[in-house]
């Protein structure tokens, strides 16, 4: 529940207060919200396991995040920033599609 | 990137009683898990630790849901690459704009200025025309000017006497004349038929009534002088009358003929 709330408030936060974002870290802040994304269905799938582990989350959470921001930086480094990002979307979101999947198996037992 | 489900994607049944595996209290769905996570809310270190991620979460959505749905920050996640591309593309199209723009203005100018030398010539050519006009009797004319009337109960006014008439009316500066609803213009001549007085080869009769635009003040006195054209008329028995007017109007016209051998040499 507390945890519901937080993603709650911090909704709300980002509507109100209009935090500027740095333009360094702009482009990849999509990228980094995907995969933030995709560890907490990943989170919500274990929790339903019960095999949820807090450490196990934050770990997962951070370095979701690092590494997207990371290939992505990495390819624009290398010119091919579009097409990683790209790439990294796709596969996160097949991940969060089978999470979801599980979820659903758990939640209407179908 | 690995997370928890992962690794426990192996041998995982579809639904949650795992047959006493996780304790002995009755059987602990997932369903049942949730509901007891969601309620009643509980401070405990994995909520709160789950709380801070999940805050950072939807912070970083909101902020980019912003600035996507955003217009005027439809360039904020643009890559560098794109920025330049943008940024290029809309140089080039402001140089052509500007080029476009540059012409126009020099196309406008040209036109003003040959649009208003072509407007002075036209105005002074048609004032030109005015003023030809009214010596060849084209155009209707009006201003200061007399009326002569002449009334001859005897007929003693000849073709002669009109033509004095006339003479003396130009030398004393009429510039538009009219006889009956007859233009007088240069070549204007008077005969006389076996019938009166013809002018131009229409027949006029009595009373000759002149319509003359000039200065009253010099018109006027050039007929009454002694020995002048009222006194000559009188002579032969007719009557001249001659009214001052600020306002004559002389509408009898001629048509204008195009000379046939003469040509402007200009």
């Amino acid at each position: 529940m507390i945890a519901v709330l937080g993603l709650v408030i911090g909704v709300m936060v980002g509507l109100v207060v209009r935090p500027v974002v740095p333009s360094g870290v702009e482009p990849y802040l999509p990228i980094a919200v995907v995969a933030a994304l995709d560890a907490v269905f990943g989170g919500l799938r274990a929790m339903l396991d019960g095999i949820f582990d807090d450490k196990v989350f934050v770990v997962s959470f951070l370095s979701n995040v690092v590494v997207a921001a990371l290939i992505v930086f990495l390819g624009d480094k290398l010119g091919v920033g579009s097409q990683l990002s790209t790439g990294v979307v796709v596969v996160l979101g097949i991940r969060i599609f089978s999470n979801a999947a599980a979820i659903r198996r758990h939640v209407f037992r179908a | 990137m690995n997370d928890e489900p992962d690794d426990e994607m192996n041998g995982q049944p579809d639904d949650g009683p795992d047959d006493g595996t996780r304790g002995a209290e009755p059987p602990m769905t997932g369903r049942r898990r949730l509901v007891a996570g969601l309620w009643p809310p509980r401070l405990s270190r994995a909520q709160l630790t789950v709380a801070v991620l999940l805050f950072g979460l939807g912070l970083g959505l909101a902020i980019q849901v912003r600035s996507t749905s955003d217009n005027s920050g439809a360039l904020r996640g643009a890559r560098q690459e794109d920025l330049v591309r943008i940024l290029t593309e809309l140089d080039n199209r402001g140089q052509r704009l500007q080029d476009e723009k540059r012409g126009l203005e020099t196309q406008r100018s040209d036109l003003e200025t040959s649009s208003d030398q072509a407007a002075e010539a036209l105005k002074q050519t048609r004032q030109k025309a005015q003023e030809l006009g009214v010596l060849a009797g084209t155009v209707p004319a009006e201003g200061p000017g007399i009326t002569l009337t002449i009334t001859d109960p005897h007929g003693g006014v000849e073709a002669d006497s009109l033509l004095d008439t006339l003479q003396e009316l130009r030398a004393a500066g009429a510039e538009a004349i009219q006889i009956n609803g007859i233009r007088v213009v240069a070549d204007t001549y008077f005969t006389e038929g076996t019938d009166g007085v013809q002018i131009d080869g229409h027949k006029v009769s009595q009373p000759y009534a002149f319509k003359v635009i000039g200065n009253p003040q010099d018109l006027e006195p050039a007929l009454n002088i002694p020995g002048g054209v009222v006194q000559t008329l009188e002579k032969e028995q007719a009557t001249a009358d001659v009214v001052r007017s600020q306002r004559i109007v002389v509408d009898a016209l001629r048509s204008s003929k195009q000379p046939d051998y003469a040509r402007s040499s200009q």
